[in-house]
């Protein structure tokens, strides 16, 4: 089953196993567009901490498909254009371990 | 006739797959896998693949035992099996391939008695070991395909590398709590360092995906975290499946001599797994994710690779996996000093015979499932995870609580209106340690008018020296 249509405005983001303890949240709408390389920061400012404990060691989806992190240093880098559109659906999966 | 997929080893270090799908199956064998065999894409050969083939499963757990079930019973030729456990009852309720009967003996051999119960045709080889630098390369070398069914990041990194140095196609999957991830990588197995040339996109390593392990302390085991049996189930199958196709289809066979036609790249994807046992409307969600091909920059299998990582290496210690995986050092411990702790039995002796009620107050941080079976007299339950976000919010709002504010609204502490101490207890000792600290810093302590102090070793220590009836879980 999928996650509800996000409001007009926004994209949905999925919390996977830690992030999810971490948020306290399976998914919620964040306001959109959103460059990709300040999707951290905006995790970062609402749910202190998660960057360190979550976030750098997790991968991130958009609408399905890996993307990769820019690197926060070089923010002019061509690399960095990728921006969170209106109704993406982004997961931040981290790695499980167990078995 | 040898299908054009004759194989010789090309390599010093890769066992040579035998490729002989010409000869006819016996009658038994026809019998027994008659089913899978007029599958459409199946077919005699893909079986003659299969039963020619060798797999190690790593890891005779709640991923091995059902994944171990469907290799078997699929008809695989050579199935090792690694693990250095014995079969515990708290095992069960996952790990399928053992019995009650079988409490007590090595998870190894209690799982190849079950299987050749469902399938005495297969060889079976016992590795009753737990993989480490040591014998890692000796033991994967043995085999065509690798199932990673392990529960620790250190060695999740170790099998991928060694896989990658030995030109090994990897199924890697795990599961913790209501979630479960599963990964098909190196497939079809290419050599280190190749990023470039016909045949690619290459397939991605363990490290391509995860560059970096979580920190220690945000690391769940399912001894810690707990696991449902269908939810790690359902992935130990999947591996099986992914296995057996990869095989079926002869996507394991090592690349042939340069220049040669090879198998096409396959889509690297991730199958993720969650389970919600809250929520009715979404009682499960699969979604698999496009995932990208073998990364330029990774360690193991990147642009130089082969300079920074080799199976002499790995022998030798090099890289650390335990350092990588921040288990080297222990959990952070210790910075608590001696005023700030306290054994269970001096609690009781000291500060519950002599302070009566309301002259204390115990924080249990035990998830509440845990809390559920039982804690000490009074205590009030404010899971670890709870606590770090009220005090990430606190911190934001630049307020200081009073003991009120952590505690849910319901919880009515009898403290007369006095800083009284606050005693912090957990599970086995840890976060209640960081859990002191995390109080000190929202300023709960009042510059030091009150204390807080951590109940050393936790309900574990408490079963120990207080209550041996405890139900510690």
């Amino acid at each position: 089953m999928s996650a509800p249509k996000p409001p007009k405005g926004h994209f949905n983001i999925l919390y996977f196993a830690s992030a999810s303890s971490h948020t306290g949240k399976d998914m919620e709408a964040l306001p959109a567009p959103l460059p990709l390389r300040k999707l951290f920061d905006t995790l970062e400012e609402r749910y202190q901490g998660i960057r360190e404990t979550v976030l750098d060691h997790s991968l991130v989806t958009i609408n399905l498909s890996y993307v990769e992190m820019p690197s926060s240093e070089d923010e002019d880098g061509e690399d960095n254009a990728v921006v969170i559109q209106e109704g993406d659906e982004v997961a931040i999966i981290p790695p499980v371990s167990s078995g | 006739m040898q299908n054009g997929d004759t194989n010789s080893a090309q390599n010093g270090s890769i066992s040579s797959v035998p490729r002989d799908t010409s000869r006819p199956l016996t009658e038994e064998e026809l019998d027994r896998y008659s089913r899978q065999i007029i599958v459409p894409g199946m077919g005699k050969e893909a079986q003659l693949r299969l039963i020619n083939a060798k797999v190690l499963i790593i890891g005779a757990g709640g991923l091995g035992c059902p994944a171990a079930q469907y290799i078997a019973g699929a008809g695989i030729g050579t199935i090792g099996i690694v693990d250095g456990d014995t079969v515990e009852r708290s095992n069960l309720h996952r790990q399928v391939g053992h019995s009650t009967s079988r409490i007590g003996q090595t998870k190894v051999s209690s799982l190849i008695t079950h299987l050749r119960g469902l399938n005495p045709l297969p060889t079976y080889v016992a590795h009753t070991t737990h993989i480490t630098p040591l014998n890692a390369a000796d033991l994967i070398s043995q085999y065509d395909l690798i199932l990673d069914c392990t529960d620790n990041p250190a060695t999740r990194y170790l099998i991928s590398d060694v896989c990658v140095l030995l030109c090994k196609p990897l199924v890697s999957a795990a599961s913790v709590q209501t979630s479960g991830q599963i990964i098909v990588l190196n497939c079809p197995p290419t050599p280190q360092g190749q990023l470039d040339g016909e045949g690619g996109p290459y397939p991605p390593c363990y490290r391509c995906c995860f560059k970096k392990p979580p920190p220690a302390n945000a690391q769940l085991s399912c001894g810690e975290a707990g696991i449902l049996g269908p939810v790690v189930g359902l992935m130990g199958v999947a591996q099986a499946g992914e296995a057996i196709k990869i095989i079926a289809s002869a996507l394991h066979v090592p690349p042939p001599a340069e220049g040669a036609p090879r198998a096409p790249p396959v889509e690297p994807t991730l199958l993720l797994y969650s389970y919600s046992l809250t929520s009715f409307l979404s009682p499960f969600t699969f979604r698999a994710l496009k995932m990208a091909p073998r990364k330029k920059s990774c360690f193991a299998c990147g642009e130089g690779s082969r300079e920074r990582l080799t199976l002499e290496g790995v022998k030798n210690g090099e890289p650390n996996y335990e350092f990588f995986c921040g288990l080297g050092g222990g959990p952070k411990a210790g910075v608590l000093s001696e005023e700030e702790r306290i054994t269970p039995r001096e609690f009781v002796e000291r500060v519950q015979r002599k302070e009566g009620k309301g002259k204390y107050v115990v924080l249990d941080t035990r998830e509440k499932e845990h809390f559920s079976f039982g804690s000490i007299e009074g205590a009030v339950n404010v899971p670890f995870g709870k606590l770090l976000s009220k005090a990430a919010q606190l911190e934001r709002s630049g307020e200081t609580p009073e003991v009120e504010y952590i505690v849910p609204p319901e919880v009515k502490i009898e403290d007369e209106g006095e800083d009284v101490p606050i005693y912090v207890v957990c599970r086995r000792g840890l976060d209640s340690q960081e859990a002191v600290e995390k109080l000190k810093e929202m300023g709960l302590d009042k510059g030091g008018k009150r204390k807080i102090v951590d109940i050393a070793g936790g309900m574990k220590a408490w079963k120990e020296q207080v209550d041996p009836s405890f139900p510690y879980l």
